[in-house]
């Protein structure tokens, strides 16, 4: 422990020079007799103050956590020495909160005591955060001497992302090879009625229609649509960040992709994830339990880095974007490397429908006439934008204040219900 | 003259408190010394042969300089135990006590001394100069990590 001397130390050392410097000019003892208590206090005490040891150790209920959920924190404090007074600082990082008890407490510790102090910490938002952070400053009885020490403990805390009510997921336009949740436009074995045919020698007794045989007269098959999986890929600009106090569209995105991970996943989609911006992130796709996990994971390390380098598709390793994916981007459309990049995937043929997570309620409109202008001016760049992507045939959804994910997403299963897919 | 006191006394007030107001801790040894420098004048224009109400004053002192350097560190957002604040007091009370039982044994020592011509005022004032020593060796002492 670092050890330094209080502000006590020098004033007591100064009132005594200066009462005995004035006591030999004036000759008179009683103005040595005056300092006296404060230079007895001083020899005592700094002959005395013995190192205190202090061990500190904190733990964690629980290594994840929803964001806005609560988790216990258990502190042990260890003294082989007593310590008259320990004053324990808890360090918390941006976003950690103190949901219950103090990140401030002062104790007194006895010899080879131990004493338990709980806690519990709220993060209000999603993230990765190092709470293993305790400053210790101890006193001596006389208060004359100061330790500090910084305790730091690897804990780390995963605040996982609140998920977005969302009951219905979009629909890639082609299916993967692999059973699962989605009725494919090809036909073969499945639940889902596609069509009759003609009998050929082969097919099952089970799969005839007898009633359309008999008004045919001729042996008739039914053929089914089978039940596939698909392969989505969850592409998260993180070139920018439109944030306004608490919200953000970082946040928003993060809280998206993970709600639709979960949701593709749920029915057996494989789901790979790429955070494309100053830090080029992604995850191959993949299914199940294991892979929700690392999605969120991975989607919790995205932050905006920033960059003044180009950046463009083919950084990305070919086997993260499978063919016949669908391509889920999410972003605040601010970034032009992001919109080419989107533009550049369409052109490869890819599946494209992009969340617009809406920046214009998190931007003032301006104060003065030209900001006013500047702003409107802005918001005709974003719909001039909007309406090039859709021309190419990206479906975009807007989603921002007025406007739910679910609508949002919905907007999006219409126009791709209605509208021809443009082939570039 | 007690006018001149008085006005350096409430002067001494006024740096004590704006101490503790602004969490300043070396005004705070202005303020006693202010308050000592009173002291120091009334017994100048007195001239008596020595005041037994200097233990006392040291004491006075001595508590007040406990309880404002106290105030200070309640500063800190630390919260200690309910009961704490009464054990500190309590200590205070009792330095308060050796503070007085110390000063009137060096008064009393003082009066022993002062009878007994020029060498005793050499060992007097050699004994201050070794105390004062010890004080500024012992405040140097370095940290240790």
């Amino acid at each position: 422990m670092i050890r330094r001397a209080s502000p006590r130390v020098a004033g007591y050392a100064a009132l005594t020079a200066i009462g005995l410097v004035a006591a030999l000019a004036v000759r008179r003892p009683e103005l040595a007799v005056l300092v006296a208590p404060f230079a007895l206090i001083l020899a005592v005490g700094l002959r005395n103050a013995g190192d205190p040891k202090v061990e500190v150790e904190l733990a964690l209920e629980a290594d994840r956590v929803l964001e806005g959920g609560e988790v216990d924190a258990e502190i042990a404090v260890r003294a082989a020495t007593g310590v008259d007074r320990l004053e324990l600082f808890f360090d918390l990082p941006p976003g950690m909160e103190v949901a219950d008890g103090d990140d401030a407490v002062a104790l007194r510790l006895h010899g080879d005591e131990e004493r338990p102090i709980s806690l519990r910490l709220r993060p209000v938002r999603w993230g990765l955060y190092d709470v293993g952070e305790v400053e210790v400053r101890a006193r001596d009885v006389l208060r004359l001497v100061v330790w500090e020490r910084r305790f730091r403990h690897s804990t780390r805390l995963k605040a996982y992302p609140k998920e977005e009510a969302v009951r219905r997921i979009l629909a890639p336009v082609e299916t993967q090879a692999f059973t699962g949740s989605e009725v494919a436009r090809t036909k073969g074995d499945g639940i889902e009625y596609a069509d009759i045919r003609d009998y050929v020698p082969g097919d099952r007794l089970r799969s005839i229609n007898w009633r359309a045989s008999a008004r045919k007269d001729d042996l008739v098959v039914n053929e089914r649509h089978p039940e596939r999986n698909t392969d989505v890929v969850l592409f998260v600009d993180s070139f920018a960040d439109v944030r306004q106090g608490d919200r953000s569209t970082l946040d928003d995105a993060v809280r998206a992709a993970a709600t639709l991970a979960t949701r593709y996943l749920d029915r057996r989609d494989r789901v790979g994830l790429v955070a494309f911006g100053g830090i080029l992130r992604w995850l191959q796709p993949g299914m199940g339990l294991t892979q929700r996990f690392r999605l969120i994971e991975t989607v919790l390390e995205t932050d905006i880095e920033p960059t003044y380098t180009w950046r463009d598709v083919n950084r990305i390793p070919p086997r993260i974007l499978p063919p016949k994916a669908l391509v889920l981007a999410l972003t605040p459309l601010v970034d032009p490397r992001y919109v080419a990049a989107l533009e550049d995937l369409r052109a490869r043929g890819f599946d494209l429908v992009v969340v617009e997570v809406d920046p214009v309620g998190l931007v003032e409109p301006g104060r003065d006439e030209i900001e006013a202008l500047a702003f409107r001016l802005w918001l005709l760049e974003r719909d001039v934008l909007r309406s090039r992507l859709q021309g190419l045939g990206i479906a975009v959804a807007r989603w921002g204040d007025d406007v739910s994910l679910e609508a949002a997403l919905e907007g999006v299963r219409t126009y791709r219900r209605y509208a021809r897919l443009a082939r570039v | 003259m007690t006018e001149v006191g008085a006005r350096v006394v409430l002067v001494a007030l006024v740096v004590l408190v704006a101490s503790l107001v602004l969490g300043w801790a070396p005004l705070l040894p202005a303020a006693l010394v202010l308050l000592g420098s009173v002291y120091a004048a009334q017994l100048y224009a007195d001239d008596a042969r020595l005041d037994g109400a200097a233990p006392l004053f040291a004491a006075g002192l001595y508590v007040t300089a406990e309880l404002g350097y106290w105030s200070l560190e309640e500063r800190e957002r630390a919260e200690a135990a309910p009961g704490e604040g009464l054990r500190r007091l309590a200590i205070v009370a009792l330095l308060g006590l050796v503070a007085l039982l110390a000063a009137g044994s060096l008064l009393a020592l003082a009066d022993i001394l002062t009878t007994r011509g020029l060498a005793v005022d050499f060992l007097g004032a050699a004994a201050a100069a070794a105390a004062l020593l010890a004080v500024v060796l012992l405040a140097r002492r370095q940290p240790e990590s």
